[in-house]
């Protein structure tokens, strides 16, 4: 790891170390305000009705109940422009809102709801993308006419055909086909996953006069700044958001409509409300990952040339979502640039049915269809008898291979431009982790396990994943105050993944002062400047780029202040030790001298828009990519089905390890997620009624200490490769250490049991069924 | 019970007289009567390790515990882990801030206090007792390679006669 820098790269102290440790970091359900009253939501039985009658009378006189909320009594607007209201008179699927309660206890809230007495409609329902796409399917909003989503008036997507697609086909796929010595097609799909944040969902809202104050559990306070003021119909400038108290979102942390009916009850109310749902509640009625079923084709030579992919996913929306085709974006783009296809087609679309929507999952997309990806690569593989990795080096992306920008999957027009050096890391990710997993020593060829012993068989495999960070406007202030210490304001929140301590490292390294005079002042509307929030892995290529522009805003004007007093020129000085020097020299003066005599020393800064990011070798526009590798070992018991993830080794391109510790930790719930999505984590859903069978963390099985490998077994592998546009090359990596897990797990179990499977969910049962139906042949 | 549902709780070395719900739980009271809110909730129905408190020792569910169950026994939350009276971050806690042993932060406060009763009778723990030791605390984070890290160094810390410091 490079060390020209003194803060940058290094492990120290997270800023949110100490008060996490002592039990003093406050949650929302933490918070107590005085007079705060207490919400909670009746919610839909069914899976579609009708809401024929709805009677509150009973709630309303029961002691303590300060006000009921039926979709009779709020304004009918659309939440995040979403084809929902903020309480209708039809619900689309089980779990969805019909009425709040607000009282001065939470059981008392509770005990109201069973006084609602509701006459359902029962209608008919949907919960399968094959079955709702057919012609006579019951349809999940009538009104809307079909359940594949072409868009509405609120929420264009111009590249969106009329019967509801988006494709991205580049070259000439049937020529390609043409050409191939092999074709496969393959079906495969991938399970729902829930993001099971550690804090159910939780928000304060207060009025103080028309001043609307919400603490909000999200990750993306502007987005919620800007649904809140538009729904209830009043000046951003009266709300304020608060989200210092965020917790583990995991991309689900973005705004719902419980914030917006909190604030009407508060405002009914005059006073302060809570509403903290339960771990039920926030199984059934927040969202979930994305589904796919992806329906792929590949077409191979014998000498491990790909002349074709072509990759269709249908994905199972739920009743709807407010990333309408982004997440759907992402996942076409890994389908067509994680390898040098010439000739590739995807497409996709999206289906509503009446399960619980979809919302951002670490990945957005990503995982899911390089989940597939990399299954029908690995075949392609074995069809022409080629090791794994070596057909991966072969065909990985490099620099100067054809790439595109994400935003223009969605919004056009397609401008494929040329892949920066910043992906070139494919091949040295590779080759270090076939090295350090002793690929070469332990691969014995296709259809032959690393070892077998008794009834258990060991396996190896092999898989690459890649996720864009986005290029989103933002901006931050970096306020010196009058110690020579600094402030830096962002819209970013920390939510576990560091973000709090990389700003600060990016700042005091900028300003040449220490990382504990640096003092991050995260996520609040009402200090910070606007920035997007920590989606679409921005946080780090966006929101702390912005953060150090505006340190190096705040640096320029200290030098402007000193040159007089150090009878110096500005490009003379350098800060460095919380002083500023002439450069070669050991004249200096203090930074905190500055400081004293001047109070006004702010620096400010935006993100340079997109436009003006350019690739300096091929200037083209393209977003930061950032790249990992996996090569998992399994020992998978052939009479139970169960799996021992025994070794990984990962390696990832995080452009510049701003805290190689963090990165690190970043790494570990990549797998911890991924092995739990696709292993243990079995989102069950009734296929009769739509209803989520297992709410809870006994039946929902999260990963435990117990399933990961011992600490010497969890090789990382970090290679920087510095973007173009980062803060000092840093990219985003989180959602990147999402993507190559699970196919790299579900390939080592095809090589320790010799069956493919192909579904979602690779549970013991799963494992079972495939062995024994490979067995009857 | 003293009477008319009076209970006397003794929660990091001070005594509280309390009148709780009956229904009410170890959870409730700590949080919402003492504001002792480093005590999380995650789950609320004991599936997950996040409200560990120390009853007597023990690593509790104070969820699953009823606040009238733990009358006159000795209650250690996260609040009291550090020095009581210079405020010094006990061992456990300085090797999970030293050695970066959380993400988001909520499963935290109940890993320390499980990782303290471990080592309280296990002073020196293999890899393989931490995990499965912790192994009913869940971290959705994943940070798991990391707090095992954390829990082996405040070990050694202790052994060497690392107090608060």
């Amino acid at each position: 790891m490079s060390n020209e820098f003194s803060v940058l790269g290094r492990g120290v102290v997270r800023k949110d170390a100490v008060e996490k440790v002592r039990g003093e970091a406050k949650y929302i359900p933490d918070i107590q305000l005085p007079k705060m009253l207490h919400a909670k939501f009746l919610r839909s039985p069914h899976a579609h009705a009708k809401i024929t009658s709805i009677d509150t009378s009973k709630a309303e006189k029961l002691p303590g109940v300060k006000c009921v909320l039926t979709h009779n009594n709020v304004p009918r607007v659309h939440p995040l422009r979403k084809f929902e209201y903020l309480l209708d008179e039809t619900v689309h699927y089980p779990g969805e809102e019909v009425a709040a309660v607000v009282a001065l206890t939470a059981e008392i809230a509770e005990e109201a709801l069973r006084l609602i007495e509701v006459k359902y409609e029962v209608l008919p329902a949907v919960f399968e993308v094959e079955e709702a796409m057919k012609p006579d399917a019951p349809l999940v909003h009538p009104e809307y006419g079909t359940n594949i989503y072409h868009g509405t008036e609120l929420v264009r997507i111009p590249r969106l055909t009329e019967d509801g697609w988006l494709r991205l086909e580049v070259g000439d796929v049937d020529k390609g086909f043409a050409e191939a010595d092999y074709i496969l097609d393959r079906v495969y799909e991938t399970p729902i996953q829930h993001n099971c944040s550690p804090i159910p969902r939780a928000v304060i809202c207060e009025w103080t006069g028309e001043k609307l104050t919400c603490w909000a559990d999200t990750q993306t306070p502007l987005f919620l700044w800007r649904d809140l003021a538009d729904s209830l119909g009043i000046p951003q400038s009266n709300v304020r958001i608060i989200s210092n108290c965020a917790a583990g979102g995991y991309g689900g942390k973005t705004p719902e409509k419980t914030a917006t009916l909190t604030a009407i009850m508060a405002k009914r109310t005059r006073r302060p409300v809570k509403t903290s749902y339960s771990r039920a509640e926030d199984f059934i009625g927040t969202h979930r990952r994305i589904s796919f079923k992806n329906h792929n084709k590949i077409g191979v030579k014998r000498d491990g040339t790909i002349t074709a992919i072509d990759s269709k996913i249908i994905a199972n929306w739920g009743r709807d979502t407010f990333a309408q085709y982004m997440v759907q974006a992402t996942a076409l783009l890994a389908c067509t640039m994680l390898y040098r296809y010439h000739n590739s087609k995807a497409e996709t679309c999206g289906v509503m049915t009446n399960i619980i929507g979809y919302g951002p999952m670490n990945g957005f997309g990503g995982p899911e269809a390089i989940y597939s990806i990399e299954k029908l690569i690995d075949e392609a593989a074995e069809k022409i008898e080629m090791d794994p990795v070596e057909f991966r080096l072969e065909n990985c992306m490099r620099y100067g291979d054809r790439a595109m920008e994400f935003e223009q999957v969605v919004y056009g027009p397609i401008k494929w431009g040329i892949l920066g050096p910043d992906l070139n890391s494919f091949p040295e990710l590779i080759q270090k982790c076939a090295e350090k997993a002793q690929w070469k020593e332990k691969w014995k060829g296709w259809r032959t396990p690393v070892a077998a012993n008794g009834p258990k068989r060991k396996g190896i495999g092999v898989a690459i994943g890649m996720h864009h960070c986005s290029f989103w406007p933002s901006s931050a202030i970096v306020k010196m105050n009058q110690d020579g210490t600094a402030n830096v304001l962002s819209m970013g929140v920390e939510i576990g993944q560091g973000y709090s301590t990389a700003i600060a490292q990016v700042v005091a390294e900028t300003l040449g002062i220490r990382y504990e005079d640096v003092n991050p002042i995260t996520s609040d509307t009402g200090v910070a400047p606007a920035a997007v929030g920590n989606v679409a892995s921005s946080g780090t290529s966006s929101l702390i780029n912005s953060a150090r522009l505006a340190a190096e805003d705040a640096r320029r004007k200290l030098f402007e202040l000193a040159a007089p007093r150090l009878n110096a020129t500005v490009d003379a000085m350098e800060a460095r030790n919380g002083k500023i020097y002439i450069k070669g020299t050991d004249r200096m003066i203090p930074i905190g001298s500055i400081c004293l005599t001047h109070w006004q020393i702010t620096g400010t800064s935006n993100n340079p828009p997109v436009e003006s990011i350019r690739d300096e070798k091929t200037g083209q526009v393209i977003h930061a990519y950032s790249a990992a590798v996996t090569i998992a070992e399994v020992e998978v018991d052939i009479e139970t089905g169960m799996v021992d993830v025994v070794r990984i080794t990962s390696g990832h391109d995080c452009g510049r390890a701003i805290n190689p510790i963090i990165v690190e930790n970043q790494i570990d719930l990549g797998l911890a997620m991924s092995k739990g999505w696709v292993c243990t984590e079995r989102f069950v859903v009734d296929g009769k009624t739509g209803v989520m069978l297992n709410p809870n963390l006994l039946d929902y099985k999260l990963i435990t200490f117990l399933d990961m490998p011992q600490s010497e077994d969890i090789g990382r592998i970090i290679v920087e490769r510095p973007s173009a546009w980062g803060p000092f090359g840093a990219k985003g990596m989180s959602e990147t250490s999402m993507t190559a897990f699970a196919p790299a797990i579900a390939n080592s179990i095809y090589n320790a049991i010799g069956v493919r499977i192909r579904y979602a969910f690779i549970s013991p049962e799963a494992i079972l069924k495939a062995i024994e139906k490979a067995d009857r042949g | 019970m003293i009477s008319n549902g009076l209970i006397v709780l003794n929660v990091n070395g001070v005594r509280y007289e309390l009148r709780p719900r009956v229904t009410a739980t170890l959870a409730d009271v700590l949080r919402e009567e003492l504001g002792l809110t480093g005590t999380k909730i995650m789950c609320n129905e004991g599936e997950c390790g996040a409200c560990t408190v120390l009853i007597n020792g023990r690593p509790m569910l104070s969820c699953m515990t009823l606040a009238i169950d733990a009358q006159d026994k000795d209650i250690l939350t996260i609040e009291g882990l550090a020095d009581p009276v210079t405020g010094d971050l006990h061992p456990i806690q300085k090797a999970f801030v030293d050695h970066s042993g959380m993400q988001c932060g909520v499963c935290t406060p109940g890993m320390i206090l499980t990782a303290k009763a471990l080592l309280d009778e296990n002073p020196s723990p293999s890899e393989g007792d931490v995990r499965s030791a912790l192994s009913g605390n869940l971290c959705r984070c994943g940070n798991y390679r990391r707090i095992t890290e954390c829990v082996l160094s405040a070990a050694e810390m202790l052994k060497a006669g690392g107090k608060n410091e």
